[in-house]
């Protein structure tokens, strides 16, 4: 390589605030607002609806995935914000949509911390059946503490959302609550993968080499969860705030494979991928017309496919098209991490 | 600075460490001598606290650090350079060498930044490159950089001229030289004895996991070159 090849980080770029996949993202997703000025369709609104709330869940994957860690517990979170949320308004009668999306996120949240602190001290795959493992509890605990979360019934019967005393409650309405609350959290999942890139991504690549360096991994590993947790919790809210109701069905331990597969297949290096999987996949599930049963075990195979095939996901065959097409744009610059910079970089040398 | 005292450390069965007392004062630089397998990794990563020690205490700077995490022990001072080139392949060169300086601030990390540029000029022509596209010898060099980074008290440093062309172990010897200059204490192992000779003050000669020889450099010059052959 000679020297004329070398490319100078430009300054804004380091110090920007979000990266480019970010934004565009949060762009994409803030854009749904306008959907029900243009549709008042049932169908549209509510498969963007259930389009938005997957994607939202599915950022709880992304995170995780920031640290190397494949969590299964996402629906867990969900529950958790969905129930806390269903319980104010149906037992406290607070209806505010602010102060519930502040309990969505901050109930599930501080519910990690301690579980955290016993669970991430685990590697790989035992991680992961852990993770596995909590959302069948949190299962049986919906369904065996019947006086708080009404059991098999669930919570029926929620009552419509407000802001500033103005009620949110036909399919219009509840689709920009879903639209807020998707908005939110990936701004708060970008900010804060954003924040912690260099530290995260020292520790995805060799977390016993990072500490070596002084990074305490546990303690990025802890904080990670945390925001996770409290970003599916804001999901949760949303899938209640739909259904008006709070049911263990909504929350099924077999869900979780959904949310990784979305991340896994759109892309897992970038925001952006979490969002194009649920897209595609929610959109091709309802065309297919899939059915319960049957899409978990598509899913894992759509995983494994793309792992052999495609590590980067459609955001980086898509991406690696591009780059390879414009010629201009420098990988690292565009915020990815891991291995999908990795194969542009390989690219750009011209190695396999 | 550094007091090892009767240190012992075992995998299972095997004893890699069997014993080891040595003390490395402040400012000085100790070279640990010896074949593969005598030992040398392993008693740097019990420093560092990459290795379990299953007897015997380490004080740095006063503290009893054989029971800390190892990023503990990096907060308090300590940088390492591991054996074999391990970057972050992924990340960028310049994102590698502060990855090493997560204890200073902004300003600071700048400062240290232009220091190690100043040093090595090759970081800042390559510094918005991926590391692991770097040669092994660069790699090595970015490994050190992120050592010396964080403005260590301490700076362990394992085999850094392991498989470098002599221009490589001329540029990192002055980098080391500016670091004693700074009145930074190291402690480094190496196989190739005879460039590592010229920058160390004293050094221990390590076969079978225990120290057999120890001295200033002119003492066990003879011994450790002969140890280079065996
Ligand atoms: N992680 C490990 N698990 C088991 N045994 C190990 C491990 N690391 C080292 N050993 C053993 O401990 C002994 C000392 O190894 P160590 O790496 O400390 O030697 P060294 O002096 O650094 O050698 P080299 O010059 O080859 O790097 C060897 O017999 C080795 O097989
Ligand atoms: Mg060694």
């Amino acid at each position: 390589m000679s020297s004329h090849d070398l490319k100078p980080l430009p300054a804004e770029t380091r110090s920007s605030l979000l990266s480019g996949h970010d934004w565009i993202a949060l762009v994409f997703v803030a854009m749904t607002f306008l959907i029900p000025v243009f549709s008042t369709n049932p169908q549209v609104l509510s498969q963007t609806n259930l389009i938005l709330i997957a994607a939202t869940a599915a950022l709880g994957v992304y995170i995780m995935q920031r640290l190397d860690l494949m969590s299964f517990a996402v629906p867990s979170f969900m529950a958790i914000g969905g129930y806390t949320v269903a319980l104010i308004s149906m037992k406290l009668h607070v209806t505010d949509v602010l102060i519930l999306a502040a309990a969505a996120f901050l109930m599930p949240a501080l519910c990690a911390i301690p579980l955290g602190s016993l669970i991430l001290r685990l590697k790989g795959v035992y991680f992961v059946l852990v993770t596995f493992v909590l959302t069948e509890i949190v299962q049986l605990l919906l369904f065996e503490a019947g006086p708080i979360t009404g059991g098999a019934n669930g919570l029926v019967g929620m009552p419509a959302v407000k802001l500033f005393g103005f009620e949110l409650w036909d399919n219009p309405h509840v689709l920009l609550t879903t639209c807020g609350l998707a908005v939110l959290s990936f701004a708060i999942t970008s900010l804060f993968t954003r924040t912690f890139r260099h530290e995260f991504a020292a520790i995805e690549t060799n977390d016993v080499l990072a500490e070596s360096l002084g990074l305490a991994a546990w303690k990025y590993k802890a904080m990670a969860f945390s925001i996770a947790a409290g970003v599916s919790g804001l999901a949760g809210f949303a899938l209640v705030n739909m259904l008006m109701t709070a049911h263990p069905s909504s929350f099924a331990p077999m869900s979780s494979v959904n949310y990784i597969t979305y991340t896994i297949v759109g892309g897992k290096a970038s925001i952006l991928g979490t969002l194009i999987g649920a897209l595609l996949l929610v959109s091709a599930t309802d065309y297919f017309a899939l059915s319960g049963e049957m899409s978990p075990g598509l899913f894992g195979l759509l995983i494994i496919i793309v792992t052999l095939v495609a590590r980067g996901g459609v955001v980086g065959v898509v991406s690696g098209l591009l780059y390879r097409l414009v010629g201009k744009t420098t990988p690292l610059n565009t915020g990815e991490t891991g291995h999908a910079a990795q194969e542009h970089a390989n690219q750009k040398e011209g190695r396999p | 600075m550094l007091r090892i005292d009767d240190l012992h450390v075992t995998y299972g069965g095997t004893r890699a460490v069997a014993g080891v007392t040595l003390t490395v004062d402040q400012g000085q630089t100790v070279l640990l001598i010896g074949a593969n397998g005598a030992g040398k990794s392993s008693l740097i990563n019990a420093v560092i606290g990459l290795a379990k020690i299953s007897q015997g205490k380490i004080m740095f700077d006063g503290h009893d650090i054989g029971s800390m995490s190892s990023d503990a022990r990096a907060r308090l001072g300590i940088g390492y350079s591991p054996e074999g080139r391990r970057v972050f392949a992924s990340m960028t060169v310049k994102d590698n060498v502060l990855a090493g300086a997560v204890t200073l601030n902004g300003r600071e990390q700048v400062r240290s930044w232009d220091k190690l540029v100043a040093s090595f000029p090759f970081l800042a022509e390559r510094q918005a490159q991926a590391a692991g596209e770097l040669s092994g010898g660069q790699q090595q060099l970015v490994a050190i950089a992120r050592a010396m980074s964080g403005r260590p008290k301490l700076l362990l440093l394992d085999e850094p001229f392991l498989g470098l062309a002599p221009v490589w172990i001329q540029q990192i010897s002055i980098a080391v030289r500016q670091m004693q200059q700074d009145g930074i204490t190291v402690l480094m192992t190496e196989q190739m004895a005879r460039p590592a000779l010229k920058l160390a003050h004293s050094g221990h000669i390590m076969r079978g996991g225990l120290i057999r020889r120890s001295g200033a450099v002119h003492e066990i010059k003879g011994a450790a070159l002969a140890e280079e052959y065996l």
